[in-house]
C-alpha cells in the first residue's frame, strides 16, 4: 500500500472517529450548558476535554493541521474551565458549538476543507485563545454569522499545502485570519483588476514554473560546455592542417624535382597538376576552417557570457531572504522552551541576507536541530541560571551574514552550560566511534567534533526533542551535502556556538573528472585535497589496511574501483610502479583513493538522479559533460564513512540484514486512527505487530506472546501508559523489554513521569510522518 | 448535368461508406491503447496512460551501488533519468544492447523512470474482450505487474502498478 492510499484509508477511519467524538462533545457541551453543578458538571467537562484531546491526536496523525489546531484550542478552553479560570457564559457555549459545527463542515467538505473553512477555523482558533487568555465573552454578538456557502468554493482545496510542514501552513493561515470573509468584495476586485492594467511591481509566480525556467537556463550551461568542446575539436583540425602544411614544406624540394621530371614529358603532367591543385585546395580549406574557428570562438565567448549572465540572474530570481525561513523559529522556540520550563530569548539578525531557495529549504532541518539542541542541552533551567549569577532567561543568538568569499555564515550561539568534553569522549568510546587511546590523543577541537557523530549524545533519555544523538549528525550531513561546513565552539559554563558556512547557490561548482576502470566520475573540487603519484613501494599496510605517507603522517589508501565493485585492469601503474592517488577530505577526515587517471577540472552542473533513485551509496548526483556523456558525482562524505568497509574484501553486507527473524512489537492505543497508522507504519518497516485498545488489554496480550518492544499511548481508558509501563517493569519477566511512550502531550512533568515509570523513550505523536518512531525503535531492538 | 448529379451521388455514397464504423469494432466495446514492444523473444504491451515518451537509447551510464534491475542513467534533453530492466523481474534472457533498443519513459506524479525495450513494435488498440486476466502459472511478481494476456500472447503490463511500486524506488 503506498503512502497516499494509506493516508486516504486513514482519513476515512478518522472521519468516522471524528463523527463519534464530535457527537459526544456536542452532547457534553449541552449537559454543561444545562447547568447543574458539582459532580455532573465535572463529569461532563471531563468527557468534553477527553474528546477534544483525542480528536486532536487523531487529526494530527492524519495531517489535518487545521482541525488539530482548533481541537487544541478547544482543549485549552476546557482545561481553563477545569481550573475555573473561565466563566461559563452563553456566549462561550455559542462559540464552542460553533467550533464543533465548523469542524463538521470542514470534514464534510472534501479533505481539510476549502480556503473558506480554513479561514473560519483560524478565526475560531484565535477567538478561543482570547477566551483562554481570560477575555470575557460579551454575549454572542461577536460570533460571525456563517457565510452562505457559495457554490464551487471547495473545488480547489490546496492539496499542496497539506503536504507541507505545519509551520508554513500556519503562516498561510494568518492572512486568512485578518480577513475572515471578504468574498463578495474580492470577486469585485478581481473583475476590476481584469479591466485595469496591472500596476503592481511584483508578480507571484509558482515555484514549479520558476524551477522549470531554471532547469532550462541550466541546460544552456551544457550547451555552452558543448560549444567549448566543438571549438576545441575545430582547433584540433586547424592544428592538423598546420602539421600538414609543415610536412608539405618539408617535401617541397622533392616535389619540385618531380615537377621538373614531369615537364620533361613522361606523361606525368596530370599528376603534377593534381598535386598543385590538391595543395591549394587543402590550403584554402584550412583557411576556411580557421575562419570558422575564429567565428566559433567569438560566438562561444558571447554565448558563454550570456549563459552565465542568464544563470546568474536566474539564481538571483530564485533567491529568498533568510527571514522567510527564520520566521518560523520564534514560535517553535517558545513552544519548546515552555514545555521544558525554560526561559529563552531568541535574537535574530541578518534576516535580509539572500540565499538560494533550495538551500534555504534544506536548511530548515539543520537549524531546527541546532536550536532544539541549544534549548534541551545548552540552556539551564531559570533557577539554576540564577544560582550561577546568569540572567534568568537564556539567550540564543542567531546571526546570518554574508562572508567575503561569497558564502553565507549562520551563527547559532547560546549562553548555556557548554559541552562536557569528558562526557562526549566517554560516549564516543562506548559507541566504538574510536578506541579509547585514539580519543585520548585528540585535541579539544577534534574531540568536540565527535559530538557531530551519529549516536553521540550526552543526554540520559530519548525524548521528542533530542537525546538520540542524531540531530547534530543530521545537521552535519545536510550542511556538508550542500557543500558547506559545520563547526562548533564551546566554553564550559558560558555556552556553545555552532557555525555553518554555506554557498549562496548550489547550481554549479567546480569538479574534477577522474577515471576508474572504464568509468568516469566527478569529484567536487572542494573535497579534493590533492592528487599524488605514489610509488608502489611506498604503500605499507597497518593492521592489514593499505596506507601511504603524506607529510609525515600515515593516510589510508582505498581502491576506488573496489568501493564500486568495478573490475580494474590488473596493473595501472603504467609500468613504472607509480599509482595515481587523489586525497579526498571532508571536515577533519581524509582518505587517499587510488584512481586510474585524473583528467582535469571543469565547471559542473549538479543534476538529481531522478525520482526513482532516491539515494545511491557514494553518489550524490550526476552531471552532463560537454560531450553529452552522463557522469556520476561522488558523494565524498559517504565515501569517507563507507570506504573502511570497502577495503575489506567482503561485499556481503546487505545479506546480513533482514535475514534475522522478524521482531515483534505490541502497540497499545485507544484511537482507532492512530492504532491503524502505527500498525501499518511498523508493519511497513518489517515488524510483526499486535495491537491492544488499552493498557490492561495490552498487559494481557503481552503475557500471551513473545514481544521485543512495547509502543504505548499515554492517555488510555482503564490503564494508561504510565500505569502499563509500571506494571511491565514490576514483572521480572518483562523488566528488560523496551517501552516507548507515544503521546499527544509533552510537558516536563509528563516526561519525568515517563522516566519514573521506567519508559525508555518518550515521543510526541507528530503528524503522519512517523520516521521518528521507527528510528527510535531501530535503536532499541 | 446528369453526370454532375451522378458525381454528387457517388461522392455522397463514398462519404457514407467512409463514415461507417469499420467492421469488427463495436461502438460500446472498450479498447486499450497500448505500445507493443519486445522483451527478449516475447511481446509485451503497456497502456499509453503512463507513458511520457519513447526515447532512443544512445548512451547509458551504469551506476555502481544500485540494484541489478537498474541499468543506469541517461540524459534526456538535460534531464537525468534512470533506466530499469524489467526483464530481470521475469527472468528473461539478456539480449545485449543493440541500436534497436528504446526506452519507454513512464511517469506519474511521484515517479519517473524509463524501462528498456529490446525493440518497439508500434502502437495498437486492443479490444478489452480479447484480454485474458492471467494464467495459473504466473505468480509472484509476474502476476503483480500483469494486466492481462491477449489471445495472440501479447503480455499487457500494468503501468500503474509498475510506476507506483515502492520496490522500484532505490533508497
Amino acid at each position: 500500500m503506498n503512502e497516499e492510499e494509506l493516508l486516504k484509508k486513514l482519513r476515512e477511519a478518522f472521519s468516522g472517529e471524528a463523527d463519534e467524538r464530535l457527537a459526544s462533545l456536542s452532547s457534553s457541551l449541552l449537559d454543561l450548558e444545562k447547568g447543574g453543578g458539582g459532580e455532573d458538571k465535572a463529569r461532563a467537562l471531563e468527557v468534553a476535554f477527553r474528546e477534544a484531546h483525542s480528536l486532536k491526536g487523531a487529526a494530527r496523525s492524519v495531517n489535518l493541521t487545521e482541525i488539530e489546531t482548533i481541537c487544541q484550542a478547544i482543549e485549552g478552553v476546557f482545561a481553563a474551565m477545569k481550573r475555573d479560570e473561565v466563566s461559563l457564559s452563553a456566549g462561550l457555549f455559542d462559540l464552542l458549538h460553533h467550533c464543533v459545527r465548523a469542524i463538521e463542515d470542514s470534514l464534510s467538505a472534501s479533505e481539510g476543507g476549502g480556503p473558506d473553512q480554513i479561514g473560519e477555523l483560524a478565526t475560531l482558533v484565535s477567538r478561543l485563545q482570547e477566551v483562554k487568555a481570560g477575555k470575557e465573552m460579551k454575549g454572542s454578538k461577536r460570533i460571525p454569522k456563517e457565510e452562505p456557502k457559495a457554490k464551487g468554493q471547495k473545488k480547489s482545496p490546496p492539496e499542496k499545502i497539506e503536504e507541507k510542514p505545519r509551520e508554513e501552513e500556519r503562516e498561510k493561515e494568518e492572512p486568512a485570519k485578518e480577513k475572515p470573509a471578504p468574498k463578495p468584495q474580492l470577486s469585485q476586485e478581481v473583475r476590476e483588476s481584469q479591466r485595469k492594467p496591472l500596476a503592481s511591481e511584483s508578480v507571484r509566480i509558482s515555484t514549479a514554473k520558476l524551477d522549470l525556467l531554471f532547469l532550462k537556463a541550466e541546460e544552456l550551461v551544457s550547451l555552452k560546455l558543448a560549444s567549448g568542446q566543438h571549438l576545441a575539436d575545430l582547433k584540433e583540425i586547424v592544428r592538423s592542417i598546420e602539421i600538414w602544411n609543415k610536412r608539405w614544406g618539408e617535401i617541397g624540394p622533392e616535389l619540385r624535382a618531380l615537377n621538373r621530371m614531369a615537364q620533361e614529358g613522361d606523361g606525368w603532367d596530370n599528376l603534377s597538376g593534381f598535386l598543385d591543385w590538391n595543395h591549394d585546395f587543402i590550403r584554402s580549406l584550412g583557411k576556411e576552417i580557421w575562419g570558422l574557428t575564429k567565428g566559433a570562438e567569438r560566438e562561444g565567448h558571447t554565448l558563454g557570457l550570456m549563459v552565465d549572465d542568464l544563470l546568474d540572474d536566474m539564481k538571483r530570481v530564485t533567491m529568498l531572504p533568510f527571514s522567510t525561513l527564520l520566521n518560523i523559529f520564534p514560535r517553535m522556540i517558545r513552544e519548546i522552551s515552555r514545555d521544558q520550563g525554560k526561559e529563552v530569548d531568541l535574537l535574530i539578525e541578518g534576516g535580509d541576507v539572500e540565499i538560494d531557495r533550495r538551500i534555504l529549504e534544506e536548511m530548515r532541518d539543520p537549524i531546527t536541530h541546532l536550536l532544539r539542541n541549544s534549548i534541551d542541552h545548552g540552556l539551564e533551567a531559570p533557577e539554576k541560571r540564577e544560582k550561577q549569577g546568569k540572567p534568568r532567561s537564556g539567550t540564543i543568538h542567531m546571526n546570518v551574514s554574508q562572508t567575503e568569499g561569497g558564502k553565507v555564515k549562520i551563527l547559532i550561539a547560546d549562553d548555556g552550560v557548554g559541552i562536557d568534553l569528558a562526557q562526549v569522549k566517554k560516549k564516543a568510546a562506548s559507541l566504538g566511534v574510536m578506541t579509547k587511546q585514539e580519543i585520548e590523543q585528540l585535541d579539544d577541537r577534534d574531540a568536540l567534533s565527535l559530538i557531530l557523530e551519529s549516536g553521540v549524545s550526552t543526554s540520559p533519555i530519548i525524548t521528542e526533542i533530542s537525546g538520540r544523538g542524531l540531530g547534530l549528525a543530521i545537521a552535519q550531513e545536510k550542511v556538508q551535502k550542500l557543500g558547506g561546513l559545520l563547526s562548533l565552539d564551546t566554553a564550559p559554563g558560558r555556552g556553545t556556538s555552532f557555525r555553518m558556512e554555506l554557498p549562496v547557490t548550489i547550481a554549479t561548482f567546480r569538479g574534477i573528472l577522474v577515471q576508474v576502470a572504464d568509468r568516469f566520475f566527478i569529484v567536487p573540487s572542494s573535497n579534493m585535497d590533492r592528487t599524488l603519484r605514489v610509488h608502489r613501494d611506498e604503500i605499507k599496510t597497518v593492521e592489514n589496511r593499505a596506507t601511504i605517507p603524506l607529510n609525515g603522517k600515515a593516510l589510508s589508501l582505498v581502491d576506488l574501483a573496489r568501493v564500486f565493485g568495478l573490475n580494474q585492469e590488473k596493473d595501472n601503474s603504467a609500468g613504472n610502479g607509480f599509482l595515481t592517488v587523489v586525497v579526498l577530505g571532508a571536515g577533519e577526515r581524509r582518505i587517499a583513493f587510488r584512481v586510474d587517471a585524473v583528467l582535469g577540472e571543469q565547471e559542473v552542473l549538479v543534476k538529481s538522479l531522478g525520482k526513482q533513485l532516491k539515494s545511491v551509496p557514494n553518489i550524490s548526483g550526476a552531471t552532463i559533460l560537454g560531450s553529452g556523456r552522463v557522469v556520476p558525482i561522488l558523494n565524498v562524505n559517504d565515501l569517507l564513512t563507507s570506504s573502511p568497509d570497502a577495503s575489506v574484501q567482503a561485499p556481503g553486507l546487505k545479506a546480513a540484514e533482514g535475514e534475522g527473524e522478524k521482531k515483534s512489537i505490541l502497540v497499545a492505543e485507544d484511537s482507532i486512527t492512530s492504532r491503524m497508522l502505527i500498525k501499518s507504519i511498523l508493519e511497513g518497516a518489517g515488524y510483526l505487530v499486535k495491537t491492544a485498545v488499552d493498557g490492561s488489554e495490552a498487559y494481557t496480550t503481552l503475557k500471551t506472546g513473545e514481544f521485543d518492544l512495547v509502543v504505548s499511548d499515554v492517555e488510555m481508558p482503564k490503564l494508561d501508559g504510565f500505569g502499563l509501563t509500571k506494571k511491565i517493569r514490576s514483572d521480572k519477566k518483562y523488566s528488560e523489554i523496551p517501552v516507548i511512550l507515544v503521546t499527544g502531550l509533552e510537558t516536563q512533568k509528563d516526561r519525568e513521569k515517563g522516566i519514573d515509570a521506567g519508559a525508555n523513550a518518550y515521543i510526541v505523536k507528530s503528524s503522519f510522518d512517523q520516521s521518528n518512531l521507527l528510528e527510535v525503535i531501530k535503536r532499541m531492538i | 448535368m446528369n453526370s454532375s448529379k451522378e458525381k454528387a451521388r457517388t461522392l455522397r455514397e463514398r462519404a457514407r461508406a467512409l463514415a461507417r464504423e469499420p467492421e469488427g469494432i463495436e461502438e460500446d466495446e472498450s479498447h486499450l491503447e497500448v505500445v507493443v514492444f519486445m522483451l527478449a523473444h516475447e511481446r509485451y504491451a503497456l497502456e499509453l496512460t503512463h507513458i511520457r515518451e519513447v526515447y532512443p537509447l544512445k548512451e547509458l551510464t551504469p551506476l555502481p551501488g544500485t540494484p541489478d534491475f537498474v541499468l543506469g542513467i541517461i540524459n534526456v534533453r538535460g534531464q537525468i533519468l534512470s533506466i530499469i530492466d524489467i526483464k530481470r523481474f521475469f527472468e528473461l534472457p539478456e539480449k545485449g544492447l543493440t541500436n534497436l533498443n528504446q526506452v519507454i519513459i513512464l511517469e506519474s506524479e511521484e515517479m519517473e523512470f524509463g524501462i528498456l525495450a529490446d525493440e518497439i513494435l508500434g502502437t495498437k488498440s486492443i479490444p478489452a474482450s480479447t484480454i485474458q486476466a492471467s494464467l495459473p502459472t504466473l505468480t509472484g511478481i509476474r502476476a503483480d505487474y500483469l494486466k492481462g494476456v491477449t489471445g495472440d500472447r501479447v503480455v499487457i503490463l500494468d503501468g500503474e502498478k509498475i510506476v507506483s511500486d515502492e520496490k522500484m524506488v532505490v533508497q
